[in-house]
């Protein structure tokens, strides 16, 4: 037997920015207590401590060891964890490689297993070598799966035959997004709008007589300004969110080998992510408006693990952006159960009056905050109208995106319009844990029902709803699910 | 077991006004203590009419309704799925197919003790779905129906 190994001292450097990603508020309080020396002093030691030496402990008492069996990882400072992880129980092995660790052929590495405590991976090595995720790999395809006879409540979802883990582990698929592509998704990215709040919040903190006094200098160019400065800082927001998409999805690449998909992203931070087909539950095509103005569609697919947590949405994007000719050409090479050419989802739909509803019911939620603010703030009335236009078009919108059917008798495409964004659904019948159907007594006179499939996603349910169709469209759907598990 | 729609053993009428009884004397003892507030701490006096007000209304509802929730809630158990329908304003219906379900766990508390009565949650690996009370032999009949066709599923899967 090997003895443990620690991991390379660099990876002391990624202890430290973590430390301080985590304590950053730390910093901000000692700069509030410069008054008085004591605590002033005090502070300063906590974050030493904190952000050097408990980082450094961390990373002299952090071992593991790689045997033919399991990857076993000692961690712990006060308390000693010592982590047994066989390879049959991996679900996602993630490899994150910040650009100065390339040089020294190191590597993050996490790894997680399908068990359902905390939201942690079971295991972070900070600075391994890039051999040790091969060998890993390796003994995970290669060596048979014979350490898991212990079924766990996850084994059923989706564990074949171990014989099919002994395939080849030759690349059968691969795809690379083209700078282009890359391009139009970057520019189509929402991520601005979560930024230009944070900058708009910033905006009203700045001190208000400096506002003033530009606004005193320039009464007659109040207006200008004041548009103008919305402008920038929505082109500010807009730029930040393109080159943050830009760099986190620089050359993606994915590939399937033997039963695992692999995926590679990023510029300053390569990340790579392996998880194996099987566990796939159900694939999402997504498409927010901008990217549909632009025809580029995302590809996701929904786990049974939490498998590349800090993605979108908690979710493994396979394919960031095909063009929408493309898409069913490119896709199903990596998950074979896919269509192969558009299908026809008019079979479940939102169509004629029913569509009403929807947009009453976007009104409904968006009436309520809208009076009250209002009725706070009556100069931003008009602001507040645009809200309920936006809303009744939300509306439209859904209905005109409802939609899905039976591409194969084990196959169900559900499509649906939330936030502006369409999602297409493709859930094999055996990974469907449930289906439900709700109708309230005046659905009933109007002979509407609403639809929900049930989906595992992550450790958590996937609802995808279905609003308003046609009570027998949904009973069709329900009686399908019945008649084929 | 038939395939046909089941409704609920009647008893868990009982169960249901003794626990709508039990809600009443649970809020009394709330809007008790709310009272002590403002009597010695001086909270306003319109929060204990407004708790003593829920308290009166509450159960009432809840008792009035046991009826209507008897009769709209139904489950249904066939060879490949467990169906279960609840309420009629909104109704709600779902299905389970068997080879979904992960575990199915027996729970009863005093009141269902005593009227032999238990209540059944069916989990599936991403919902849980529950039947408020099943007699003790139906109730235990269905779990090992479900976990002996949820084994043979999961033995054509391998």
């Amino acid at each position: 037997m090997t003895k443990p190994k620690r991991t390379h001292p660099l990876g002391l450097l990624l202890h430290i920015a973590k430390s301080i990603r985590d304590y950053w508020y730390l910093l901000i309080l000692a700069l509030t207590l410069y008054r008085d020396p004591f605590w002033f002093a005090l502070c300063w030691a906590v974050i030493v401590f904190a952000i050097l030496i408990w980082p450094c402990i961390r990373w002299a008492t952090l071992s593991y060891r790689v045997t033919p069996e399991a990857i076993e990882v000692n961690s712990g400072v006060v308390v000693r964890h010592h982590e047994h992880i066989p390879y049959g129980r991996i679900q996602t092995v993630q490899r994150k490689q910040w650009f100065f660790l390339a040089p020294f052929k190191l590597e993050e590495l996490y790894i997680e297993t399908a068990s359902h405590d905390d939201n942690k991976p079971e295991a972070r090595l900070a600075a391994v070598s890039t051999s040790l995720a091969g060998e890993i790999e390796r003994y995970r395809q290669g060596v048979p799966a014979a350490t898991t006879p212990a079924a766990t409540a996850d084994d059923v979802l989706g564990d074949t035959d171990p014989e099919a883990e002994t395939a080849e582990f030759s690349v059968t698929a691969h795809y690379r997004i083209d700078s282009h592509t890359l391009l139009k998704f970057a520019v189509t990215s929402t991520g601005f709008i979560p930024l230009l709040l944070i900058l708009l919040a910033i905006y009203n903190k700045i001190p208000r007589n400096w506002t003033d006094t530009l606004i005193d200098d320039a009464t007659h160019l109040a207006l200008i300004v004041l548009v103008g400065g919305g402008l920038v800082i929505v082109l500010i927001a807009w730029i930040g969110a393109f080159l943050w998409t830009y760099m986190r999805y620089y050359h993606f690449d994915v590939t399937l080998q033997g039963h695992q998909l692999e995926t590679a992203k990023g510029l300053f931070q390569r990340n790579t992510i392996t998880a194996p087909l099987k566990r796939i539950q159900a694939v999402r095509v997504k498409q927010n408006i901008f990217r549909q103005w632009l025809h580029i569609q995302t590809v996701q697919v929904l786990l049974a693990s939490k498998a590349a947590s800090k993605d979108d949405d908690d979710d493994l994007v396979i394919l960031p952006a095909v063009p929408q000719s493309q898409l069913y050409d490119v896709a199903p090479p990596f998950v074979s159960w896919l269509p192969h050419h558009t299908p026809d989802l008019s079979d479940l739909n939102v169509a004629d009056r029913r569509k009403w509803y929807l947009v009453r019911n976007a009104l409904l939620v968006a009436i309520v905050p809208v009076a009250l603010a209002s009725f706070l703030l009556p100069h931003w009335m008009w602001a507040f109208a645009l809200i309920l236009v936006i809303a009744y078009f939300q509306g439209l919108f859904a209905a005109r995106q409802t939609g899905g059917g039976l591409v194969t008798p084990t196959l169900l495409a559900l499509q649906t319009g939330h936030v502006w964004t369409k999602e297409t659904y493709y859930v094999p019948v055996e990974t469907i844990q449930s289906v439900r159907l709700r109708q309230s007594i005046w659905m009933k006179k109007t002979g509407l029902m609403h639809l929900i499939v049930n989906v595992r996603h992550g450790n958590k349910n996937q609802a995808i709803e279905l609003r308003y169709l046609k009570a027998d469209q949904a009973q069709r759907v329900y009686d399908w699910y019945l008649h084929t598990v | 077991m038939s395939s046909e729609n089941h409704h609920l053993p009647n008893r868990i009428k009982l169960i249901w006004g003794i626990s709508a009884v039990g809600s009443f004397i649970a809020l009394l003892v709330i809007t008790g203590l709310i009272w002590l507030t403002y009597r010695y701490w001086d909270w306003p006096l319109w929060l204990v009419s407004a708790f003593a007000a829920f308290t009166i209304l509450e159960p009432i509802i809840e008792a009035a309704l046991i009826p209507y929730r008897y009769r709209f809630t139904r489950y249904q158990i066939s060879a490949v799925a467990v169906e279960m329908q609840a309420g009629f304003i909104f109704k709600k219906r779902v299905a389970i197919p068997i080879a979904r379900v992960q575990n199915v766990t027996l729970n009863a508390g005093p009141l269902l003790q005593w009227q032999k009565l238990t209540k059944v949650s069916i989990a599936t690996a991403s919902t849980n779905h529950g039947i408020e009370g099943l007699e003790l032999d139906e109730a235990e009949a269905l779990r090992d129906q479900i976990m002996r066709l949820a084994r043979e599923a999961r033995h054509d899967q391998a």
